[in-house]
């Protein structure tokens, strides 16, 4: 259970005219749907009254008439002739009844479609930094459970409140064509059984709303349990964890059993109003009946329609739930379609071409992960005035403790977040002037934990680009040395992947990164280069000969965990705390017996038999 | 599917006679709105097609049927008060039982069956079963009679009539039967595409990086919506056999009613016209039972759509009922069956005999033989996944070996009763786990009083307050605006990792253990304080065994015995000095260690980054 099950929202205007705004492609259904719901309450309703008309004209006569003078046959063809029209009635009212209920799904689809493909596409657009702040789960529950909400807010909501409201005028005017004053002491049930129902539906949300709560709370006890019962257990606490417990499972029953109070309260009375109706109009009707001011026929209909009223009126009672829940729904939906997109191409943005020259230049930038704008403490700057300057076809390795800020610089090239002081070439060009696009396009990032999904070995590789012809990506398979383990795939490029590749070993994902960015041949190249244990020494190095033939020809930054990718770069660039604090070639940085050489005593001086 | 019922007759059958008096009420509730209004409705009616009703004999009908009414709805409060309140009693009983079965059930139940698993079956399995038993029975019940009695009453009030629709009720429920199937195939395909499509969206999310660095937005948004397009096809098969479910049963229901209004007129027409009298004519047919035969008809509508939704009901609660009797069925693997009841002391002597330790089919210790005698402290460390805290484990019988035997006092464990021993055993465990209540209860979490029942529970806040400051906890609680009062959120989240760390601490030394077991439970304190605590401890321990898992040499090296593990193995072990001058994997650590503080000395450390940045 979330935070936000619990969350109620008043109805809002403002918020209703939005989700109204998905309904504008559809104006012609909707109206269509309208006119549906209007001929098919009136033809539900129609029976009782066609069947009074059988019953007053053909078999019983009015007082002292004998049916004007109708002979046998007459009264029986009259019969048939009513009963072939409630046949027509019948057939008329199932098709329409069919041709709403399956126009309301399609427009209930419709809108449905339009608002999760509106959601995705936007977030699809908003910058990273809004992932780091939303969890995944959250995220989901907006393209699913919310955007339901709304759905039903149209279909169940919106259009029940106009069907009942005409199903209740339709029996209405049957009722006051029949018999006036009859009707109008039917009516007088109408006000009774909705302040009932209202009140009944109060007290039901009231209790629900409870219900919840201590439903919250029990789950959270189990929960909090399951996960540390080695904790309970090892402090021998069993008894007095059931027994309290016990305490919240007792409530969680009370708490059901005012609800059940309720609804014991609710259908006897529902049933007790419905029927003193009856009664009424039996004792009024029927003592008009005597009196012959009412025809038999029309009683018997009164007696059908007193009953008429309850199920719109339920529904009706109940439609304003319906709507107020979705409104929490549409306001966290139209809160992410409002989400400033912060990282956005510049009006002016450069389209790139051809691709880049490769000359990466960061000068004096400094990075916080605070979106830009905010106050930047002290201690939150992630980068500190980076300077940085690579030549085209150059290899640089960053090397570093964990949160020297090297992920930051390669997040920061692919314009993954923006920065707060400086700025960052490409090719001389500011990259928050260049379209997101091509500059993402043209940098390629190799993370060697790749991540697949699902689909083939080929359309992970190809990265959906229909354009690609295979041999391209079994070319470039062949060359990292993968093709070899592809091929012997059940299915070779087509097999599909499980659960993101659960089923290869760390070494195949790796060298599948490289392929994948050897395909997408990027000019400039980004790799979070990562130690990998559990690797055996041949994978390992077909990784380091698969990692130096991706590099080679390319701007390469990267960070480098492996002692032999950092010596196969033309620069290490050592990196603390947001700074740079050393540069040059390995030997020298060794020579120089500074942080670097600290380092390498401390993580890659393992390194050296297998680097070597 | 009674077989799916297996073991809940139990529950269910605490409640019997609620059940059975709530289905005496839903007969006579039934019986009497069937019988009753229809009845006077129809009498009315006749006695003014007679010419005999006068405004007496009509207002009586009118009170009659008041009365009925009242009758009947007395009924159906008082039968809820049997059905539905049971079907909760039912819930609650099964969840405390569950809930206790739980807490008796051992470690490795946990690992197998996972907390959302759990969470799911005592949730949405219970509450289906709860529904089964609720409105399933007291809906499933009425509908059923409801449709009986008003055939027979039917059948009854005009043989001729009842039989057309006895005859014709069949094939509407087989047409109905047969859409409700088309029906269920399609729903399953419009879930199955759902599923995609969340599935779809929750990889885009998690590899949001890899879209955007591959600039693939708009082919992902592409498939999304191409996905969408297919759910909404899907859906629309379903609507159209879907949609046209009420018409039918409108449509079929009409077509009966015409046959049954044309049949009926044309005895009453011209059965009439042959006696030439109208009132005295009708031995079969009069208008009055013509009329309550169609409140019967009208009342059939309903249950033909409800037995298919009853029936899935019952199936699903079948099911749930299955994933419920396996928590119910499962035996825990650590029990009292050995134990000798005269043990009730523990000193602290712990030894490892030749002990393994396998979990789905794989090993995990093998061979492990280690003596850590009363009074000593013992150092165990080695890479993450070497098996230090099954160790931990293995003392405390969260776990058994399955090979080999440990002795504590120089005795099998087993043979000691198992609340015999955890009572005797501090452990601190490597992510501490803290309940969501004060800070004075988790402290005092095991201490006697509280793990007693009794009322009031006040912890030992002499005790509390020591263990605190042992932990180096004091201050921390000083600074706190409700100090020991101060409610912990979910999994003491309120707390700092370090604070968390050392409440647990001072949860396990409350105890006054003879066995503390430490297990990398400094993790996220500093090296000082971690000296800190230690020393404080070694002050109070004087006397007590202790097991200091961890990787830090600072704090290791002051163990009387140090133990390096590696793959489920005893790889050294021996004294700090004896494993320096081993230069072995102990000696490596030692050597990286103080590198690793020359680095850190050099500059103070600022500045973090953010949980999801690129390497995430």
């Amino acid at each position: 259970m979330r935070e936000e099950d619990a969350f109620q929202k008043q109805f809002d205007w403002q918020l209703t005219k939005r989700i109204f705004g998905y309904l504008r492609p559809y104006q012609w259904v909707a109206i269509g749907a309208l006119v549906l719901a209007f001929l098919n309450s009136g033809t539900n309703r129609l029976y009782p009254f066609l069947q009074a008309q059988v019953i007053d004209q053909y078999l019983i006569p009015k007082a002292g008439s004998s049916f004007a003078g109708l002979s046998l046959d007459a009264r029986w063809n009259g019969v048939v002739t009513i009963g072939i029209i409630i046949g027509l009635v019948a057939l008329l009212e199932f098709v329409v009844r069919f041709a709403f209920n399956y126009t309301l799904s399609w427009m209930g689809q419709s809108v449905l479609f339009d608002i999760r493909a509106d959601i995705f596409s936007k977030l699809q657009r908003l910058p990273l930094a809004y992932f780091d702040r939303n969890p995944v789960g959250r995220l989901i529950t907006r393209v699913t459970s919310d955007v339901d909400a709304i759905n039903s807010f149209i279909t169940d909501g919106l259009m029940t409140l106009v069907q009942s409201t005409f199903v209740i005028l339709a029996t209405a005017v049957l009722m006051l064509t029949l018999n006036v004053k009859l009707a109008l002491v039917a009516f007088a049930v109408v006000p009774i059984l909705f302040v009932a129902m209202r009140f009944f539906q109060t007290q039901f949300r009231k209790s629900y709303r409870e219900i919840r709560i201590k439903q919250a709370i029990v789950n959270t006890a189990l929960n909090e349990n399951i996960t540390g019962m080695g904790t309970v257990q090892i402090f021998n606490r069993e008894a007095r964890q059931r027994r309290d417990f016990d305490k919240l499972n007792s409530a969680f029953l009370a708490e059901y059993l005012k609800s059940v109070k309720w609804y014991s309260y609710f259908f006897p009375t529902v049933g007790i109003i419905g029927n003193a109706a009856l009664a009424v109009v039996i004792w009024v009707g029927g003592s008009d009946a005597v009196q012959n001011a009412v025809s038999i026929g029309v009683l018997y209909a009164f007696t059908r329609y007193v009953f008429d009223f309850f199920r719109p009126l339920e529904d009706l009672s109940n439609v304003l739930n319906t709507l107020q829940a979705a409104m929490a729904s549409a306001e966290r939906i139209f809160g992410i379609l409002d989400e400033p997109e912060v990282v956005t191409d510049a009006p002016d943005a450069k389209k790139i071409v051809g691709g880049f020259k490769g000359e990466v230049q960061f000068k004096d930038v400094w990075f916080s992960y605070k979106p830009v704008g905010e106050e930047v403490l002290e201690t939150d700057w992630v980068l500190r005035g980076i300077n940085l300057h690579v030549q085209p076809g150059q290899s640089v390795a960053l090397v570093g403790a964990t949160g020297a800020g090297k992920t930051s610089i390669i997040s920061l090239l692919s314009r993954f977040y923006d920065i707060q002081k400086g700025s960052i070439l490409v090719d001389g060009t500011d990259v928050r002037q260049i379209a997101q696009r091509d500059l993402r396009k043209h940098v390629g990032v190799v993370l060697q934990d790749v991540y697949l999904f699902s689909g083939t070995i080929e359309s992970n590789l190809r990265m959906n680009d229909e354009t690609i012809p295979l041999e391209k990506i079994i070319q470039a398979c062949k060359y990292v040395g993968v093709h070899e383990f592809i091929s012997g795939l059940a299915n070779g490029y087509k097999t599909e992947v499980k659960e993101r590749g659960a089923t290869l070993s760390t070494g195949q994902k790796q060298l599948l990164a490289f392929a994948r960015a050897l395909i997408a041949n990027p000019d400039i190249l980004l790799v979070l280069d990562e130690a990998t244990a559990n690797i055996d020494t041949e994978s390992e190095l077909q990784i380091q000969d698969a990692l130096a033939k991706v590099m080679h020809g390319r701007t390469s930054i990267i960070i480098a965990h492996r002692l032999s990718t950092i010596k196969n770069c033309d620069r290490i660039i050592v990196m603390r705390k947001g700074k740079i604090v050393e540069e040059g070639s390995h030997d020298q940085l060794l020579r120089q017996g500074g942080y670097y050489a600290t380092l390498y005593n401390l993580q890659y001086a393992d390194q050296e038999l297998v680097g070597a | 599917m009674l077989k799916g019922f297996r073991g809940l007759g139990f529950f269910f059958l605490r409640y019997r006679l609620q059940w059975i008096l709530g289905m005496v009420c839903v007969f006579f509730s039934v019986g009497i709105s069937l019988l009753g209004p229809p009845f006077f409705v129809r009498f009315v009616i006749d006695e003014l097609y007679a010419g005999r009703a006068t405004l007496e004999t009509v207002a009586w009908n009118a009170f009659y049927i008041l009365l009925t009414t009242l009758a009947a709805n007395v009924i159906v409060f008082v039968q809820r008060q049997f059905n539905v309140v049971s079907s909760f009693r039912v819930a609650y009983d099964v969840r405390k039982a569950i809930f206790d079965q739980l807490t008796q059930l051992d470690q490795t139940y946990f690992h197998n069956n996972k907390t959302g698993d759990l969470m799911s079956r005592l949730t949405s399995d219970l509450n289906m079963v709860r529904e089964m038993l609720g409105f399933g029975i007291n809906a499933g019940s009425q509908t059923l009679l409801r449709l009986f009695m008003s055939l027979g009453l039917m059948l009854w009030l005009s043989p001729t009539l009842g039989l057309i629709v006895v005859a014709v009720f069949p094939l509407i429920a087989g047409l109905l039967a047969l859409m409700i199937g088309v029906i269920a195939k399609r729903y399953v395909a419009v879930q199955e595409q759902a599923s995609l499509i969340s599935a779809k969206a929750q990889e885009n999310f998690s590899g949001i990086r890899v879209v955007k660095g591959y600039a693939i937005e708009d082919r992902e948004i592409l498939e999304y919506k191409n996905m969408n397009a297919e759910y909404k096809k899907r859906s629309l098969r379903l609507a159209i056999v879907e949609a046209p479910q009420w018409a039918a049963v409108g449509i079929a229901m009409n077509t009966v009613f015409v046959i049954v209004l044309l049949v009926g007129s044309r005895e009453l027409i011209f059965q009439g016209a042959l006696s030439g009298n109208a009132s005295a004519s009708f031995a079969g047919l009069t208008p009055g039972k013509f009329v309550q035969f169609f409140t019967y008809l009208f009342e059939l509508s309903w249950p033909m759509l409800a037995i298919g939704w009853m029936t899935n009901i019952f199936q699903r609660g079948s099911s749930s009922w299955t994933r419920l009797q396996e928590i119910l069925d499962a035996k825990s693997a650590i029990t009292d069956n050995r134990a000798d009841p005269s043990i009730e002391v523990v000193h602290g002597a712990i030894e490892f005999k030749d002990v393994g330790f396998k979990a789905d089919g794989r090993t995990l210790l093998s061979h492990v033989n280690l003596s850590i005698p009363k009074g000593t402290t013992v150092g165990i460390t080695g890479r993450t996944g070497s098996g230090k805290t099954l160790l931990a484990q293995l003392i405390g019988r969260l776990i058994e070996p399955s090979s080999g035997v440990l002795l504590i006092d120089g005795q099998d464990a087993r043979t000691i009763a198992v609340q015999t021993l955890r009572g005797a055993i501090g452990l601190v465990p490597q992510e501490p786990f803290l309940f969501s209540d004060k800070l004075s209860e988790n402290i005092a979490f095991g201490l006697p009083n509280s793990t007693q029942i009794i009322e009031p529970n006040i912890p030992d806040l002499e005790r509390v307050q020591k263990a605190a400051r042992i932990a180096g906890l004091s201050k921390d609680v000083a600074d706190f605006k409700e100090q020991f009062e101060t409610i912990l959120g979910e999994r003491g989240i309120t707390l700092s990792g370090g604070q968390r760390q050392r409440t647990a601490i001072a949860r396990a030394i409350a105890r006054d253990p003879a066995i503390l077991i430490l297990d990398d439970s400094m993790s996220a304190v500093d090296t000082e304080t971690e000296a800190r605590i230690l020393s404080e401890l070694r002050t109070v321990l004087e006397g007590r065994t202790v097991i200091l898992i961890g990787h830090r040499v600072s704090t290791l090296r002051f163990a009387d015995n140090i133990v390096v593990l590696e793959n489920g193995r005893v790889l050294e072990q021996g004294s700090h000095e004896n494993l320096i001058a081993q230069g072995g994997y102990y000696a490596e650590m030692e050597r990286k260690q103080s590198l690793q503080s020359e680095l850190e000395t050099e500059l103070p450390v600022a500045g973090h980054q953010p949980v999801g940045s690129l390497q995430s």
